[in-house]
């Protein structure tokens, strides 16, 4: 137990250290064209062991989503996001649930595949974003640009992510 | 107390997110700037559409009575100005004004009740009666000009014998040329009067103005009635006929004003030892 609780702040840390350091710096613009954003630490959220107490995880989300604010500037946005998917997570996982239950070690694509982990990552990641440019912008009259920049950026940030799976490929 | 305690803890994950969820919103709204404007603008554009609501609910409900109120307003005015052009030649309108005395000629404000205008007699019924002070034999006026003469009264309504009725005859003049004649009408045109009586020497023109004479006890002078549209001799005699179109639409009226002559009685009275 202490050893999946160790696995998940270290990776927790090194997640926040690329976003914040790395990802965030990244500015993807040709033009008018500035749809593209890096965001990849809602996985940290989605790498949190199954049977975790649900509370605790809301409390997590908007801890991991307030500190994430201090460095985007926008106290609120992110933790409010992030106490979003971390609620909605089970839900989430419910509508995923493969055959044999979620009896596995974690909720990585080394116990239940590739294609289950994309849809799982993806319908997160899809949630975050949307609701992330929707609370920046704070407004519907801005719906294009809202969906533009949820739609590249979720295509680049799931890139990502793939690539991050395939290479670490990690068990917990 | 221990089912609350099991509810609260069965829940707490949804408690925990509905809480954690409110207060990311209130720091969204508190700590970023255009946010907090969106937010602040949009609440107030809803509460500012809800009191626009709600004041148009309200202003409609107070219409009948604003309405009233105007309707009252303009008949002081009007009875201001009508007793005013009787005096006019010997004063001036400030004098006019802090004379003390009491009009002549009051107007009485009226709602109508019902009216008929497509028929060879029209009628209309006012909204008041014996009373309000009507009486048989007062001229009714709108505010463009002549509607009718009142021919019954009850207590609570009246009769308006229309000029749009074959039997009505009203006393007018070509205004600035002082030529008297007869108002009748002949069916038809409700837009449209006949002045009979007019004699062929007078020197009458298309868009000469037609007025109350005031030499009956309905009518005070000088209530515009409309203007002249065309005129011809009629065969055999030494008077014209005049086509007089009215500036005031009857079927559209919806307000009048019953005038009350103080000293109809009188002049009454003398018109009919004349007669004997």
């Amino acid at each position: 137990m202490n050893k999946v609780w160790q696995r998940n702040i270290i990776r927790a840390i090194i997640i926040l250290l690329i976003q914040l350091v790395l990802l965030k710096r990244i500015d993807i613009t040709f033009g008018e064209f500035n749809y593209i954003h890096f965001t990849i630490y809602p996985l940290i959220i989605a790498l949190l062991p199954y049977k975790m107490n649900k509370t605790l995880l809301v409390v997590v989300g908007f801890s991991l989503g307030f500190f994430v604010d201090l460095f985007y500037d926008s106290i609120g946005v992110h933790a409010f996001t992030t106490t979003f998917i971390a609620y909605m997570r089970i839900y989430v996982l419910n509508l995923l649930s493969p055959t044999e239950g979620y009896g596995k070690t974690g909720l990585t694509s080394f116990s239940y595949g590739i294609p289950w982990f994309l849809s799982y990552i993806g319908i997160l990641l899809f949630m975050h974003l949307f609701l992330l440019y929707s609370l920046e912008a704070f407004s519907f009259i801005y719906i294009k640009e809202i969906l533009l920049r949820t739609i590249f950026s979720f295509m680049a940030s799931l890139f990502l992510l793939t690539v991050g799976q395939l290479i670490f490929n990690p068990k917990y | 107390m221990r089912n609350l305690i099991t509810l609260i803890l069965r829940y707490s994950a949804l408690i925990a997110f509905l809480i954690l969820e409110l207060i990311a919103f209130f720091l969204i709204i508190n700590y970023n700037k255009s946010q907090k404007e969106i937010w602040a603008h949009s609440s107030n554009l809803l509460s500012g559409n809800l009191f626009k609501q709600v004041e148009k609910i309200q202003d409609f409900f107070e219409l009948q009575e604003v309405n009233d109120s105007l309707l009252t307003e303009n008949a002081k005015l009007l009875e201001t100005i009508i007793n005013y052009r009787i005096d006019s030649k010997n004063n001036s309108f400030q004098r006019f004004e802090k004379l003390d005395t009491t009009f002549n000629y009051q107007l009485i404000p009226s709602r109508i009740c019902n009216k008929t205008i497509n028929v060879r007699n029209n009628y209309m019924t006012l909204c008041k009666g014996k009373n309000d002070g009507l009486k048989v034999g007062m001229g009714v006026i709108s505010n463009n000009g002549v509607v009718g003469i009142i021919k019954t009264v009850s207590k609570d309504f009246a009769t308006v014998l229309l000029v749009l009725n074959s039997q009505s005859r009203i006393s007018a003049k070509v205004t600035s040329k002082n030529y008297f004649g007869n108002l009748i009408w002949d069916e038809g045109d409700v837009r449209s009067l006949s002045m009979v009586d007019v004699p062929k020497h007078a020197d009458i023109a298309v868009g000469d103005s037609i007025s109350t004479s005031g030499y009956s006890i309905s009518f005070p002078p000088d209530i515009h009635i409309g203007t002249i549209e065309s005129y011809s001799l009629i065969g055999g005699s030494n008077n014209y006929k005049i086509k007089v179109k009215m500036k005031e639409d009857v079927g559209a009226v919806e307000y009048v004003y019953a005038i009350k002559y103080l000293q109809a009685m009188e002049k009454d009275t003398l018109l009919r030892l004349e007669n004997e």
